[in-house]
């Protein structure tokens, strides 16, 4: 049916703040304090002045002792800045997953596998009471406007866990913010009436931008922490000694691009068309000098190639990938026929990426490389129908499925579940045994978007970037820790809704809980007690997905499409 | 075949020589031990358990015993292989009995459903996805029910006001949203009903005033959404029913072949 | 050709497939939120349930709607029901539920029918047979023969399972030997033992001599399968194969090798290879009957050939023994005086020879009186002078008749050809061995001329009528009554053959069984105490 297009205007800046009960007084009174107080106001664009920025970009938060503030692998937009009283990191070991209000990892035993031979018979959505009871090392509250998880028993946390103390002036969360990154450790409140001062992403981007002094620490912080074990991982950096290294290090520049939040409206933007590859915003354009390659960290980026009307897109590449080594290579092997970047590279959502310069790429790293680890030569007219390395997935997938899996951004998914409509007979053998796996309830639902005779059913993809996790008030949805796949504890869950929201893929729902008699569960109000249920790749299970497994006909796969080589062979078989 | 893959080849391959070799054994046998029916009989009702032990695998999908997909494989191949242990079985005979003729009609009807399916889950399919309007089995009364309401609502409602059309409605279109229509047709892949509709919704659009028209044009969406309804239910309709023959006559077959072996040894006083 | 999607339906909530039962709702589009049970009883109540609202220490207290997307206008009734009730449905089964409910169907179906089926005696016996039974193991005829041997009726006759119900069924096919599951038994256990059903056979073919004591006992069988028709199949090569063909097998025979088949390795015939001769007494030339220049034509001017004197039996199959009434005395008259050839000499025993020759007056007077001769006695007296002249005396007589041998000279008085004889009459040594007695007349040796020489195979001369005799029989070159004239194996195997393209297996010529004594293949096989 062709729908009315839904006229939206493109959410502006500060239209609503981070903070609704942030005032100008607050602003003020933030001016005068460190460090603040000595950043250079004048240094600001107008557009974007730094009182704005704290008036619309920071919230001031409260937190009595005990309770988190940030938990170790919970992904997050904003920074911390503390104002008053202490914080606690927890240095080693790390707070069990129940502590943090997660299910604890690992396989169904046994018996718990065979239970589920009779526990196919049970109402839908039908919990046990211990199911749905949180682990007694945490306590919520609830105020106002938030809840609050806190720590149960802190002395017994402090007495078996090394901690650090955190003082008024710390600033923590800022590389997670920036680089969308999982939160390297879990920071709880050490006093009550702790004051903290949360920074969205956003502010902190500008703040960095326009701020020597911000910048400079956050650069600092950055290399310190993250920087030198990316890299040593990292295949052609791999050759290098340590101090070649450190000088890589030291000249690697990182940015951020895009939008984080482009998965809230993301889809609404989608289908009135606002969406185009021109409107992206450009890491690198076609026909730049290429200054250093791109090293993409964590989110995604299309490659480009200008035609005619517009650009159209050839591949998209995601974390680990890099971007702009053939030119390099190909000008410092032929210095008297340099050539420029052949592509564009464009974030699709945010990209947080590297950016090794020429001069440390023609100095240090390439002069490392064996011969065959070198791209070849660029052809000096790269003419459309030559496949350059980076793009052959346009040719193999199709243009048609290659747009469809960018335009609904489904290269987020690291198993997505991808279902061939040529094979598949409809006999829902995958959604039975999805149900049989899981208290007999289904937990994806087998429809989805779809192209040609592919379609992308709405199961949870287990995306790169989960955005779902973001704003988990209890940390109920979390990465597992063995396996990383996206998973929601129901117990933690409160039923918010807020990662239902999130996801753009329509993989998480909301259920009304049940007693094992089929009765709805309700609160002390009379009202139905809600969960965000979503597939959880079968972590318990043995032997992997039980969808997939179920499939007759092969017709079902869940597949990483960060990488379109295994679906093109996926799709050959 | 559009698309011959490596493990059809493989399959065939295999199939093909267990074929040769069988019929080699078989002749071998029949001159070793010419009273070695039954050894074929309980070589034939292992792979008839095999096969059976497919729904088996079906129930318990959450133990680590294979994938369905190799699962179904095995159970392509060994179906067809058990055709060929039937035969042997019944020494290329037809069986005289009427205990007999109706265990070899079991048989045969379990199998040639099972070669039905299987060419109904290769061909079907690929014709879905052509057709595209992808849809939930289980959710299409409930869309046609919309889609009913929908249309009523047009021709009929409040804000139509047009005699001819809701004529027309009354007349050729309230049955075809009324419930499913044109099911072996749409097996067919006959679009006959469907043209004809619309050819009637066009011959009113000609003559229409540009209320009607607007409404003719929705009605003919409202058609062709009912029509990909109906079409996608009778084939995954069809999808299923195979099934309805398959399995139950399964466990009739299996049933039966008890007997048979009860009666083989019972009134043999051995195995002859 | 492709269609626009479908609307989009409910993606708010789960599809569950994997419920038997659907909301009656459903249909229309809004299920309701508990859906129906497991045995698809509607669950549906009303839209809310209100909570009791009490003050502490009160116990009344206010019904609050808990409505979910939020309360209703009207809100609870007073005594805290919605007032909101859903209509009820009737949830409608699955697909899945209707092919589980067929599965099921069919399970009880089939046990029911089989239990109606086997448990009724005439509709069992009907139902299990795998076929047609033999002809003599069928019908009314057998039902009496069953009956006076003791036996049960129907299947019971043979099975011991027969007339038992499925329990019985069941119970002896958990005690068949070797057993249900004894595998290894049952895969290499040589077919041809003889099992249980064999002691069924027997109890009316008792006394059958079953082949070679060497040979391993069989079983009926093996070679004998019932319930295929009312004919009895014959044995296929395979059969005698499974010994005769197996080199371990045939060790414990010391006279019969290795056959497969009879153009491929069947030894020569027996009476050829070792050299057999016929032992018989009587001289017979069958080359002079057949060529002899001398030999006249028969009464009714045919020649001479083999079937005058080899008729066939009343089967067809085999040839009448040779009798002399019927096929020698049409020339060998048995004349003794020359003067007088119509009279003749009784043919069979010597004492009647010896006796008809003490009665000469008397015969002569019997042959006045056929030949209405009127001086009867006239007739007598010149008679026995013209014997006296030519023999001298009565004894003289009776020595020529049975020991002369001569064709010619002066001992060749009897049998004389003219007038009316055909053949000349030398005496009875002429063809017969004749032997003095101490005790006074001759002895003659009887002559032992076998009905078959080969016994134990069967051959049909009627179905070979198509051929001449001496294509197979070389009786134009025997002299000798001690040829055995019967083919080689080279002229059977010239048409039994697969190159001859007729017939060849073992069973065309052979019969396993052998005989108790005194029997023949032609009498029936059955046998009783």
């Amino acid at each position: 049916m062709p729908a009315v297009p839904t006229i939206l205007e493109r959410p502006q800046r500060w239209d609503a703040a981070f903070g609704p009960d942030m005032t100008d007084a607050a602003a003020d009174r933030l001016l005068a304090t460190a460090p603040f107080r000595e950043m250079d106001a004048e240094k600001f664009p107008k557009r974007t002045p730094l009182r704005d920025i704290l008036r619309y970009d920071t919230r001031l938060l409260r937190f009595r002792k005990g309770e988190i503030i940030v938990r170790q692998g919970d992904y997050g937009t904003s920074a911390f800045l503390i104002l008053d009283g202490t914080a606690r990191v927890v240095l080693q070991p790390a707070l069990s997953p129940a502590s943090l209000g997660r299910q604890a990892p690992g396989k169904k035993g046994l018996w718990r596998t065979l239970a589920q031979l009779w526990n196919g018979a049970r109402p839908p959505e039908s919990f046990s009471l211990e199911q749905l009871i949180p682990s007694s090392e945490i306590g919520a509250r609830q105020d106002e406007r938030d809840v609050r998880v806190f720590l149960q028993d802190l002395p017994r946390v402090l007495d078996a866990h090394r901690t650090e103390q955190m003082r008024a002036g710390d600033f923590f969360g800022e590389i997670a913010a920036l680089s969308r990154m999982p939160r390297t450790s879990t920071i709880f409140a050490d006093s009550d009436e702790a004051e903290l001062l949360e920074i969205r992403w956003q502010g902190l981007r500008e703040l960095m931008k326009n701020d020597n002094a911000l910048r400079a620490h956050i650069n600092k912080t950055y290399r310190e922490r993250a920087l030198a074990s990316y890299l040593r991982a990292t295949p052609i950096f791999q050759r290098l000694d340590e101090a070649q290294l450190e000088r890589v290090a030291g000249a690697v520049e990182f940015s951020t691009f895009g939008d984080y939040d482009w998965s809230g409206d993301y889809k609404r933007l989608a289908q009135s068309g606002a969406v185009r590859p021109e409107k992206e915003p450009a890491i690198v354009t076609e026909g730049d000098y290429p200054n250093g390659i791109v090293l993409l960290r964590a989110g995604f980026a299309r490659v480009s190639q200008k035609t005619g009307g517009g650009e159209r897109t050839l591949n998209y590449l995601g974390a680990g990938q890099i971007f702009g080594l053939n030119e390099i290579t190909h000008n410092w092997r032929n210095p008297d026929a340099p050539v420029n970047f052949q592509f564009s590279l464009r974030a699709i959502g945010y990209a947080h990426l590297l950016v090794a310069p020429t001069r440390v790429m023609e100095e240090i790293v390439l002069p490392s490389l064996q011969k065959n680890e070198l791209p070849p030569p660029v052809k000096a007219k790269q003419s459309f129908d030559v496949d350059p390395p980076e793009t052959g997935a346009r040719e193999n997938v199709g243009a048609e499925v290659l747009e469809f899996l960018t335009e609904n951004r489904f290269f987020n998914g690291t198993a997505a579940m991808v279902i061939d409509l040529d094979r598949c007979t409809r006999c829902d053998d995958c959604v039975r045994a999805c149900a049989s796996t899981h208290d007999n309830n289904p937990r994806f639902l087998r429809h989805g978007p779809g192209v040609g005779r592919l379609m992308i059913a709405n199961a949870c993809m287990h995306c790169a970037d989960p955005v779902c996790m973001i704003g988990c008030p209890t940390g109920a949805i979390h990465r597992e820790s063995f396996g990383g796949q996206v998973v929601i504890n129901p117990a933690t869950c409160i039923g918010c809704k807020s990662c239902a929201n999130n996801c753009p893929y329509d993989a998480i729902r909301m259920v009304e809980v049940r007693d094992r008699t089929a009765e709805l569960m309700v609160d002390q109000e009379g009202k139905a007690i809600v969960k965000a249920t979503k597939c959880d790749l079968c972590v318990g299970n043995y032997g992997g997905p039980a969808c997939q497994r179920a499939c007759p006909h092969g017709a079902l796969t869940r597949m990483n499409l960060n990488n379109l080589d295994a679906l093109t062979r996926w799709l050959k078989k | 075949m559009k698309r011959f893959r490596r493990q059809h080849f493989w399959g065939l391959a295999v199939l093909l020589v267990a074929t040769v070799a069988a019929l080699g054994l078989d002749a071998h046998f029949r001159r070793a031990l010419p009273d070695y029916a039954f050894l074929t009989g309980w070589i034939l009702l292992g792979a008839m358990l095999v096969l059976t032990l497919y729904n088996a695998r079906k129930k318990l999908p959450f133990l680590p015993i294979g994938n369905s997909e190799t699962w179904l494989q095995v159970h392509i191949y060994l179906g067809f292989f058990t055709v060929l242990l039937f035969l042997i079985h019944l020494n290329f005979r037809l069986p005289h009995g009427q205990f007999e003729i109706t265990l070899a009609w079991l048989f045969a009807l379990v199998s040639g459903s099972g070669v039905a399916g299987l060419i109904l889950s290769r061909v079907l399919p690929r014709r879905l996805a052509t057709r595209g309007g992808e849809v939930i089995y289980e959710k299409i009364p409930a869309l046609s029910h919309a889609l009913k309401a929908e249309a009523e609502n047009v021709a009929l409602g409040a804000g139509a006001r047009s005699p001819v059309i809701a004529e027309f409605y009354a007349r050729r279109l309230a049955g075809f949203f009324s419930g499913p229509q044109n099911g072996w047709l749409h097996l067919v892949e006959s679009r006959r009903p469907l043209n004809a509709l619309i050819a009637g919704l066009d011959d009113l659009r000609r003559t229409g005033s540009d209320a009607e028209r607007a409404m003719l044009e929705k009605l003919t969406t409202l058609v062709r959404q009912k029509d990909g309804l109906d079409y996608h239910r009778s084939l995954q309709l069809t999808l299923k029913l195979w099934l309805f023959v398959h399995i139950p006559l399964t466990y009739g077959l299996l049933i039966f072949t008890a007997l048979h072996v009860v009666l083989v040894f019972g009134f043999s006083g051995g195995a002859r | 050709m492709s269609e626009p999607l479908a609307q989009n339906f409910d993606a708010q909530n789960y599809a569950r497939p994997n419920q038997n039962w659907i909301c009656g709702h459903a249909d229309e589009g809004n299920p309701c939120r508990l859906g129906p049970d497991a045995r698809g009883r509607c669950r549906a109540t009303a839209e809310c349930k209100p909570l009791l609202e009490t003050k502490p220490g009160e116990r009344k207290g206010r019904w609050r709607c808990t409505r979910p997307g939020g309360a209703c206008e009207s809100g609870p009734l007073p005594d805290g029901t919605c007032c909101r009730p859903i209509a009820k449905c009737s949830p409608a089964p699955t697909l899945r539920l209707i092919r589980r409910r067929l599965t099921l169907a069919i399970i009880a179906g089939s046990c029911a029918g089989l239990l109606v089926l086997l448990g009724v005696p005439p509709w069992r016996a009907r139902f299990i047979n795998p076929g047609p039974l033999l002809q003599p193991h069928s019908g009314a005829a057998f039902a009496a023969m069953a009956a006076t041997n003791h036996l049960k009726s129907d299947c019971g006759a043979c099975h011991v399972a027969g007339n038992s119900g499925p329990n019985g069924m069941v119970s002896a096919a958990l005690h068949a030997q070797p057993g249900i599951f004894d595998l290894k038994k049952l895969a290499f256990a040589p077919p041809a033992e003889p099992t249980a059903m064999d002691a069924s056979c027997l109890t009316c073919h008792a006394g059958k001599n079953f082949h070679q004591a060497a040979a391993p006992v069989i079983s009926c069988v093996f070679c004998h399968a019932e319930h295929r028709g009312p004919v009895m199949a014959a044995t296929t090569d395979t059969q005698c194969d499974f010994c005769h063909g197996d080199p371990a097998k045939m060790e414990v025979s010391r006279t019969v090798p290795v056959i497969h088949h009879f153009a491929t390795d069947h030894p020569q015939f027996r009476f050829i290879a070792e050299g057999w001769r016929d032992p018989d007494t009587l001289k017979f030339d069958h080359e002079l009957h057949l060529t002899g220049a001398d030999i006249p034509r028969l009464p009714d001017g045919r020649k001479l050939d083999c079937g005058f004197c080899h008729q066939p039996d009343a089967s067809g199959a085999y040839m009448a023994p040779v009798n002399f009434e019927r096929n020698c005395r049409v020339c060998h008259f048995l004349q003794f005086d020359p003067q007088t050839p119509q009279l003749t000499l009784p043919h069979g025993s010597v004492e009647f020879v010896s006796a008809f020759l003490h009665s000469l007056p008397e015969q002569y007077a019997r042959l006045a009186a056929r030949e209405k001769v009127e001086d009867a006695n006239g007739f007598v007296e010149t008679k026995l002078a013209g014997l006296r002249t030519q023999f001298g005396s009565g004894v003289e007589l009776e020595r020529r008749v049975f020991f002369s041998t001569a064709t010619f000279g002066p001992e060749a008085q009897i049998g004389t050809i003219n007038g009316m004889t055909r053949a000349i009459f030398p005496g009875c040594a002429y063809c017969h061995e004749v032997k003095t007695s101490s005790v006074g007349s001759p002895e003659i040796t009887k002559p032992m001329t076998p009905e078959r020489w080969l016994a134990d195979a069967k051959f049909s001369h009627a179905a070979h009528a198509n051929i001449a005799c001496e294509q197979c029989h070389d009786a134009l070159h025997s002299r000798e009554t001690a040829d055995i004239i019967l083919p080689a194996k080279e002229t059977c195997e010239a048409c039994h053959s697969p190159k001859g393209g007729v017939v060849d297996t073992c069973a065309e010529c052979h019969v396993f069984h052998h005989l108790p004594d005194g029997m023949t293949h032609d009498e029936g096989l059955m046998t009783r105490e």
